[in-house]
């Protein structure tokens, strides 16, 4: 059993890794079909995984209703929102746009889906702001020099911060822009190039040790 | 007593600030400062000018991958780089790896291919949408319809005009990923670097100071960011559009939050010294 | 789409849009009902794109077709929903480590030459071409290297920093710090885009097309926030503590 539950998948790991790794480095005729079957592979079982989310969303909410759990009847909306999508999708057999215009697929993009989804990531505007007056505390040095970028970049992002900037500063013969450039170009990338080449050794690390076998957190315990 | 009334002021119930911030947005939405935006980054023209370079008739693919939470940053940049690839009648393919990325692309070509008077499947084609990224670009450094068989609509793509001699990244002038994820670092990594294809990229302003080193090193053609870069894209091909007003509508918005943290900090060094 | 559908659309998307923006004022049912129809409806999206995409074209059609290889793909994705019943869960191990082998197969490689090599070699290349370079473009050049260099000796030699390493890397967290600050910077202007986004979608709605939608389903909420608050017995409103 203990060969079927935990050998054979960690075969599978430590040998599609290794020949996907190998078939990098040595472009022949096998090793890019050897890369096609799994690229064609690899694009059907990723298309299972939401599946893992859709089941443990329904379920969740299954039982709410089931139990007349608190805030039951909002349970309600989830299978609605579900079909309000899936429904028109099929009726319009999922096309969007016809000639003739929008299908009913294409009208519950733009009016639910769109709306919905836009609307939830827009609220967090009025966080940041609301965090900026509370919490941005210029403290430290450290503190300073952050908030000294952080007032260039949103002051010269827009004209009438270009023109306060022109007004005060114009005199340096600097433009902000051209200081959003350097910024951007110089001190921004020495500080991203070395998280960029920290996070690289980590990944590199992490991935040899999932394909040997030593990192295998993600099967779960026996 | 003057302390105490500022520490009020402080800790000032949140809603205040909230709605301040909707009346600053909102306002100029209704009533355009008509300030319109007059910089352009070194890192767009660069986009611009790869596009630009290109003899008509080349095949340009754009990978957008972007869903309606990132729309109002990344729908108008896309607006104008096809607008920028029709107006210079280069051939147009599509991809997406983001599912609620269709329905927006759907819109952008409903509108644009009228403007330029284009035809699906002969001067551009749209993909269907693939959940696997990495499967999907390994695949078509060799052959991509082993993968993509047919458009979105289900026609076939054998003998698609918008199609003839492109095969692979070989036969492909450039790539655009425009996005708000990492797909565009995907693009960089395993197709830019490894087949050597310029890839350019637009993406939202969040992730746009992280692709600094990628255009240090030439890694990255040439990159848009955020509602800023597609005001500039905009004004590059002279056709304001949605960047545009929105940049115009952001400039009292931006200057209430410097206010807002200036205010907060010198609230509390007087609090703390006087 | 005829036109009553358009407005019918306007006032639903105007609807979803304050009912979302409502809980910034207070957590309402409103709200709720919009925040359920959003995970129903997130989930309804991707369902569909995945069959019109994936499962009719990759699998069905080949399979009707007398294709039977994806079927051994087919049941590694089936594999992984047996995470739900814990005693076969490890059957679901089956399309993890083929994930994790493709996936860890393809990161190497690329991480080794586009986020390492790539990047070394962009901070050391500039000095090859020293001579045709301004002095301001050399001064840059060695500000990054100098930088990218601080950055990691903050990173690797986390141990103890101590006299001239502890400097070193002190100089580091001032090259992060910049780099934050324009990350924040742009995170203010990408969160603003996002609102405008809806507010313009907003004015859009409130338009004599869309027989001002905005306006009304905005007076409806106000009215009912008012008369929330009647009927709680005009108690103070609780003041949020943090942001």
């Amino acid at each position: 059993m203990k060969l079927i539950k935990k050998q054979i998948p960690l075969a599978i790991v430590f040998i599609t890794g290794v020949l996907t790794l190998v078939s990098y480095y040595v472009p022949n005729k096998t090793s890019v079909n050897y890369i096609e079957t799994m690229n064609k592979w690899e694009n059907i079982v990723v298309a299972f995984a939401f599946l893992l989310g859709l089941v443990s969303l329904f379920f969740s909410h299954y039982h709410k209703l089931k139990k007349k759990a608190d805030g039951w009847g909002y349970s309600i909306f989830v299978f609605v929102g579900f079909f309000a999508i899936v429904i028109p999708a099929y009726v319009s057999g999922g096309k969007q746009m016809t000639d003739a215009g929008l299908t009913p697929l294409g009208w519950s993009f733009k009016y639910i889906y769109n709306a919905l989804s836009g609307t939830m990531f827009a609220v967090l505007a009025f966080y940041i702001v609301s965090t900026a007056y509370r919490s941005f505390r210029i403290k430290s040095m450290q503190a300073f020099v952050l908030f000294v970028a952080a007032f260039i970049l949103i002051l010269g992002k827009v004209p009438l911060g270009q023109m306060i900037w022109d007004a005060v500063l114009g005199w340096t013969g600097a433009g902000v822009n051209n200081v959003i450039d350097w910024i951007m170009q110089v001190p921004a990338v020495a500080g991203k190039r070395g998280i960029m080449i920290g996070i690289s050794i980590g990944a590199i690390v992490t991935s040899l040790k999932i394909i040997f076998g030593i990192e295998k957190q993600y099967m779960g315990k026996d | 007593m003057f302390k105490e009334k500022l520490q009020k002021f402080f800790k000032i119930d949140r809603r205040w600030i909230f709605l301040l911030l909707a009346i600053t947005l909102f306002v100029p939405i209704i009533k355009p400062l008509g300030l319109p935006n007059k910089t352009i980054a070194e890192a767009t023209s660069r986009v611009y000018e790869n596009i630009e370079k290109l003899p008509p008739g080349s095949f340009v693919l754009f990978s957008f991958d972007y869903d309606p939470s990132t729309r109002p940053e990344l729908h108008p940049m896309a607006f104008a780089l096809v607008r920028h690839a029709f107006s210079r009648n280069l051939r147009v393919g599509v991809v997406t790896y983001i599912a609620g990325s269709t329905g927006l692309i759907e819109e952008l070509f409903a509108k644009v291919s009228k403007e330029y008077n284009k035809t699906d499947g002969k001067d551009y084609v749209i993909l269907p949408y693939m959940p696997n990224i990495l499967a999907v670009l390994t695949q078509m450094s060799s052959d991509l319809y082993g993968i993509y068989t047919k458009d979105r609509n289900g026609t076939p793509l054998q003998d698609m005009p918008v199609l003839k001699g492109v095969k692979n990244y070989k036969d492909m002038s450039l790539i655009v990923c425009v996005t708000g994820t990492a797909i565009l670092d995907y693009w960089v990594a395993f197709v830019g670097d490894k087949y050597s294809v310029p890839v350019a990229g637009g993406v939202t302003a969040i992730s746009q100071p992280g692709y600094g080193p990628y255009l240090q090193t030439n890694q990255l053609k040439g990159l848009i960011g955020g509602m800023k870069g597609a005001a500039e894209y905009e004004s590059l091909i002279k056709q304001p559009g949605k960047g545009t007003s929105g940049i115009d509508a952001l400039n009292l918005a931006h200057l209430l939050v410097l206010v807002l943290i200036l205010t907060s900090n010198i609230i509390l060094l007087i609090v703390k010294y006087f | 789409m005829s036109e009553t559908w358009i407005i019918l659309g306007g006032w639903l998307a105007a609807g979803l849009t304050i009912f979302l923006f409502s809980f910034l004022y207070k957590d309402n049912p409103f709200f709720k009902i919009a925040e359920h129809l959003y995970l129903g409806a997130g989930m309804g999206w991707l369902f569909q794109v995945s069959v019109a995409n994936v499962w009719i074209p990759k699998i069905w059609e080949p399979v009707s077709k007398g294709e039977l290889l994806v079927i051994i793909p087919s049941i590694m994705g089936l594999s992984l929903l047996t995470q739900f019943i814990p005693k076969i869960s490890w059957i679901s191990r089956y399309g993890f480590t083929f994930m994790m082998g493709y996936g860890s197969g393809l990161a190497i490689p690329a991480g080794l030459s586009t986020d390492f090599m790539s990047q070394v070699e962009g901070t050391i290349k500039p000095f090859s071409l020293l001579a045709s370079m301004s002095p301001f473009a050399i001064f840059n050049s060695l500000l990054i290297a100098f930088g990218a260099i601080c950055v990691l000796f903050y990173f690797f030699f986390s141990v103890e920093h101590k006299g001239h390493l502890k400097k070193v890397s002190n100089v580091g967290i001032y090259f992060l710090m910049i780099y934050f600050g324009a990350a924040f910077g742009n995170t203010v202007m990408a969160r603003f885009s996002l609102l405008y986004g809806r507010f313009d979608d907003l004015y859009t709605f409130a338009g004599t097309k869309y027989l001002y939608a905005t306006q009304i389903i905005l007076a409806g909420m106000v009215l009912y926030f008012l008369a929330h608050w009647l009927s709680a017995g005009r108690h103070k409103v609780p003041s949020e503590e943090n942001a």
